[in-house]
């Protein structure tokens, strides 16, 4: 009786209480984040085959020079740098405009911009993967009909591929990055436009001076989702394309090929050596961000 | 300058109707597919022209029928949904109260941590975090989809922040009174805390209801899968179900709409908590 | 007057969920389907497959089984899921030795992943017995050079050509004189001319035309030792025949890229492609999608490269199999066996999913080669069994072992699509060497 109020005690005492705070993200840490990546970097040196497993060193690594595999990363690549150079622009613009005085209904339009972020990636792939159908009647094709082209068969060719999947993102996105952009906003003082319009600066100068600058938190934090977002993108592809198999590789992308390997190939090794190096990636792309920026995206100032 | 603001806010107001109707142009389209027969979409592709005549439920009727493993989906999704986001929140808040409010040995490091985990994509540890799974058994059970995911950094985050705003003096007067550590959180932190917690668990429920990977990795009994998984299983390299499909997709949006627009603010608030806050 | 609206709206939601909740109830008992009638006693065994129309096939047996073996009953439960997940699935858990199900189906294209690492038991001692009323070269297929089996197919396979006749009329060309590739070049160029539509398609996402030239020329994918060997000369002779079709305006890229897309169904619907050679399994796939042609097709052999030769090849596929580790071993063996080879299973296989039938003796039973009530026979306008007759059973399949499966892969995603699509001027054994090395194994 007495033990078990010592151990009350100690348990209820300040010094102890926010260990048990934290204890549940303490656990899920080590118990699934840190253990498997443990796991992953000791699998990525072994060949994986049940009871027979065995360390064959780099040999796993082979794989950063096979063809396919470059072809996933630099699809991964080019996805992340260009979603990001359409995503972080345009949300900015909608906001900014959205946000001006002269608009009217702006909460109906946030909402609807907003729509199709509440959509799961399997509706949106199913009907963008039918949107861009190869049939005539297809909707994609009605439209580039209207202008006397096509029809197209718009996921076997690289460039319309990358054209359905930018649109995907843009549809799915748009509307949640304006909305950071929209709360960025808020924060920017009114008064400063005042002062720019007493001196005389026109719409342009103050986007160019006043917002920019000041949504630059905004902008990190948008960019950092954005990256971290491209380089993991899989479902999209998956989707549009029924599978895991695009047409000579076209939407493969990096987890593709994690996917690809450990998940039909059993090719647990190689999988696990691809693991890796996109944690390698991300650290990386980490990193440069701290140097850049100063801050990690989305910490206090 | 009247003249021309007015001429100006006409112009705005066209250009964000014509950016509307491009976004909501996808969910249209499916919508009045979900009323032609699914045979049609095959033969002429997805598009507008319907004839109204012809037009009819019949897909709904078939959706509803319970001839299908619909409605399991849709049930399983809403467990998991409920359970996932009640429990994530429940945790989570733990955690981000207690990097709030207490300054203890190792907060820095188990920061990091967090932020860690909200840096790394889940899908880098897709392969071994299965494998872990596969050995605790839980393999084809609600459970495999969600223990992972139950104390999540991007809420934890929130939670602090959220906090810090609250003095710990008045932490200390609780105290005085006579209040545990664990009765300040439960009596007087978890009130104050209502207008977060219905921020969170609507950006939670949207994750739940909609995440795909995770769960098509972790389930593979038809009658147990998720709603986004058993919707992608009806596309299969043996003949696609466009009947159930499309249906079943404009469904599937359904309650995630009705509660969008009943809780737009906290909608809006919960996706931005993310974000920089001043 | 906002917050009225706001507890309304949240009191509609929570009555649609509850009414969701109600409909999901209701709707259980759809989704146990799968499981056979129960008898007490009987062993628990589970299967998996990734096709839902087979769920009915393995039910069904299961209570033929329990009939005829009173004492040995068995409470089977199937579970589908899609195919790409539930076969990922499959491997992962045979590889931990944990929660996978006593049998499984397992698609041709991820067969070798099982093979190769042995997750699969010897069906030998149980396929013994129908060893002379079975053709064998199918079931040898999911086999290893020791001469064990490990799989057993739904169906013989047998691939043949499908002649759109509205369109052989119109252009004045009897399939029936077709004998060889040439003949077929040349029939496809009097098509053309008249009705101005190609003579057949060839996949990019798949590989069945190409594959069907490469068996007749007796070439395959991997070499003996299981090792890729997709740079052939051979293989490079069929690339670069079928780029001669495609160059003469003959053949064209199929429409969504493979034969089980629904861009290329509708376009087979409307009637825009005058043949496809395609194993028999597929005329289910012509019931089920093109309603508009029934009646139109006929079935003829393929063309071979040379008067005289076979005029059957063995393609696509499914393999049964036992997974190690399951409790019932020689139960599971026993039924499977049962289920895919005895004239019961066939005869259901070719009435209700249209699948050829492996065990030979069927093809001379007037009661399923002229059965009126089926609907495979009534939509063709020729009788598949004649060919099956006429061609035997010594009959070329496959090879699927080894890297089979890492080689389709890359067959089917890239090298294809590169050899008639993307470059089709590279060098056919230049640009196979290059796929060659992609491969990942």
């Amino acid at each position: 009786m007495k033990k078990e109020s010592a151990f009350k005690k100690f348990l209820y005492s300040q010094k102890v209480a926010p260990y048990v705070f934290i204890a549940p993200f303490v656990i899920t840490f080590l118990v699934f984040f840190a253990y498997s990546i443990v796991n992953m970097i000791i699998m990525s040196f072994q060949n994986v085959a049940g009871a027979n497993t065995s360390f064959i060193g780099v040999e796993n690594y082979r794989i950063l020079k096979n063809a396919v595999f470059i072809k996933s990363l630099k699809n991964s690549i080019f996805y992340t740098i260009v979603s990001c150079a359409l995503m972080i622009p345009l949300p900015m613009i909608l906001a900014a405009l959205l946000n001006s005085k002269n608009m009217r209904a702006k909460a109906t339009f946030r909402s609807i911009l907003f729509v199709p972020a509440l959509t799961s990636v399997v509706v949106a792939g199913v009907v963008f993967r039918l949107m861009f159908g190869e049939l005539e009647g297809s909707f994609m094709n009605q439209v580039v009909g209207a202008f006397g082209v096509g029809p197209l068969v718009w996921l076997r060719r690289p460039g319309t591929v990358w054209l359905a999947l930018f649109f995907i993102c843009l549809w799915r996105w748009t509307g949640v990055n304006m909305m950071y952009y929209l709360s960025g906003l808020q924060q920017i003082p009114e008064d400063l436009y005042e002062c720019a319009s007493i001196d005389g600066a026109n719409s342009w100068q103050k986007m160019l001076y006043i917002t920019i600058p000041l949504l630059k938190p905004t902008t990190i934090y948008v960019l950092t989702i954005s990256i971290f977002g491209g380089m993991s993108m899989f479902s999209e592809s998956f989707m549009l394309f029924n599978g895991n198999n695009s047409p000579n590789n076209v939407g493969t992308t990096l987890v593709g090929m994690l996917y690809r390997m450990g998940f039909t190939q059993n090719q647990l090794g190689i999988a696990s050596a691809i693991g890796v190096v996109f944690l390698a990636i991300v650290l990386v792309v980490n990193l440069i961000q701290l140097r850049v920026n100063g801050t990690l995206g989305g910490k206090e100032q | 300058m009247v003249r021309k603001n007015r001429i100006y806010s006409v112009c705005l107001f066209i250009f964000f109707t014509i950016v509307a109707i491009i976004t909501l142009l996808p969910l249209a389209l499916l919508a009045v597919s979900s009323l032609r027969p699914g045979s049609d979409l095959m033969r002429y592709g997805l598009n507008f022209s319907i004839d109204w005549a012809s037009a009819n439920l019949n897909e709904y009727k078939m959706l509803f029928s319970g001839q299908n493993a619909y409605f399991t989906w849709y049930k399983n999704s809403l467990i998991i949904t409920v359970i996932q986001v009640a429990l994530a929140l429940f945790l989570s808040a733990c955690v981000g109260y207690g990097f709030a409010m207490y300054e203890f040995k190792g907060k820095n490091v188990a920061f990091v941590c967090v932020l860690l985990v909200m840096m790394v994509p889940t899908e880098v540890i897709l392969l071994p975090l299965y494998r872990l799974i596969t050995k605790m058994k839980l393999i084809n059970s609600m459970w495999g989809i969600m223990l992972p995911y139950l104390v999540i950094p991007m809420l934890i985050f929130f939670f602090r922040q959220y906090l810090s705003g609250i003095s710990k003096e008045f932490l200390d007067a609780a105290r005085v009174d006579g209040c545990t550590e664990y009765g300040i959180f439960f009596k007087i932190m978890v009130p104050l805390m209502k207008p977060s917690f219905a921020a969170m668990g609507i950006y939670q429920g949207m994750q739940s209801w909609n995440n795909f990977l995770w769960p098509m990795i972790v389930i593979n009994k038809i009658d147990k899968i998720t709603l986004p998984v058993g919707l992608q299983s009806l596309l299969s390299p043996y003949g696609n179900n466009y009947d159930i499909l499309i249906a079943g997709s404009c469904f599937a949006i359904i309650p995630i709409l009705i509660l969008f627009v009943c809780f737009q603010r906290y909608f809006i608030e919960g996706m931005t908590a993310g974000g920089v806050k001043g | 007057m906002k917050k009225a609206f706001k507890n309304a709206a949240a009191a509609a939601l929570v009555l649609s969920l509850a009414f969701c909740g109600a409909v999901a109830v209701n709707a259980e008992d759809a989704s146990t389907q799968g499981t056979n009638t129960f008898v007490d006693g009987g062993t628990e065994m589970e299967f998996w497959t990734f096709q839902e129309l087979h769920v009915g096939f393995w039910t069904e047996m299961a209570d033929i089984w329990n009939e005829q073996n009173p004492d040995k009953p068995i409470n089977l439960t199937v579970t589908t899921g899609e195919s790409h997940s539930l076969h990922s699935k499959l491997l992962v858990a045979c590889q931990n030795g944990e929660g996978a199900p006593d049998m499984a189906d397992i698609e041709i294209g991820y067969y070798g992943s099982f093979l190769k690492d042995g997750y699969l038991l010897p069906l030998n001692e149980v396929v013994e017995p129908y060893k002379d009323d079975v053709v064998m070269s199918r079931i040898e297929m999911y086999g290893d050079k020791e001469g064990n089996v490990y799989g057993i197919d739904f169906h013989l396979g047998a691939s043949v050509c499908y002649y759109n006749m509205d369109i052989m009329n119109e252009a004045g060309v009897d399939p029936a004189e077709i004998v060889t590739w040439d003949d077929y070049v040349e029939a496809g160029k009097k098509v053309l001319e008249a009705t101005g539509k190609p003579m057949c398609a060839v996949e990019t996402a798949d590989l069945f035309l190409p594959q069907l030239m490469l068996l007749e020329k007796g070439g395959q994918y991997v070499d003996e030792d299981g090792n890729p060997n997709i740079a052939t000369q051979d293989h490079a002779d069929v690339i670069n025949y079928i780029r001669e079709m495609i160059n003469l305006g003959i053949c064209e890229i199929a429409p969504g890229g493979g034969f089980h897309t629904e861009e290329w169904y509708g376009h087979l619907n409307a009637g825009d492609v005058a043949s496809v050679a395609m194993p028999l399994w597929y005329m289910g796939r012509f019931t089920d999608y093109c309603p508009d042609l029934a009646g139109k097709m006929a079935i003829y052999e393929i063309p071979v490269w040379n008067e005289g030769d076979t005029r059957e090849v063995l393609q696509g596929g499914t393999g049964s199999s036992v997974i190690k580790g399951t409790e019932n071993e020689e139960l599971a063996k026993e039924f499977l066996a049962f289920a895919k080879l005895s004239a019961e299973g066939n005869a259901y296989e070719w009435n209700i999913l249209g699948f050829d039938p492996i065990r030979t003796e069927l093809w001379d039973d007037p009661e399923i080669t002229e059965n009126p009530d089926n609907k495979f026979l009534a939509y063709f306008q020729t009788n598949p069994f004649d060919i099956l007759k006429k061609n035997g059973t010594d009959l070329t399949a496959p090879d699927i072992s080894g890297t089979y499966s890492a080689t389709y892969s890359v067959l089917v995603s890239t090298t294809y699509s590169n050899a008639f699509e993307f470059s089709p001027d590279q060098d056919a054994m230049e640009l196979l060497q290059n796929e060659q090395d992609t491969i990942i194994y």
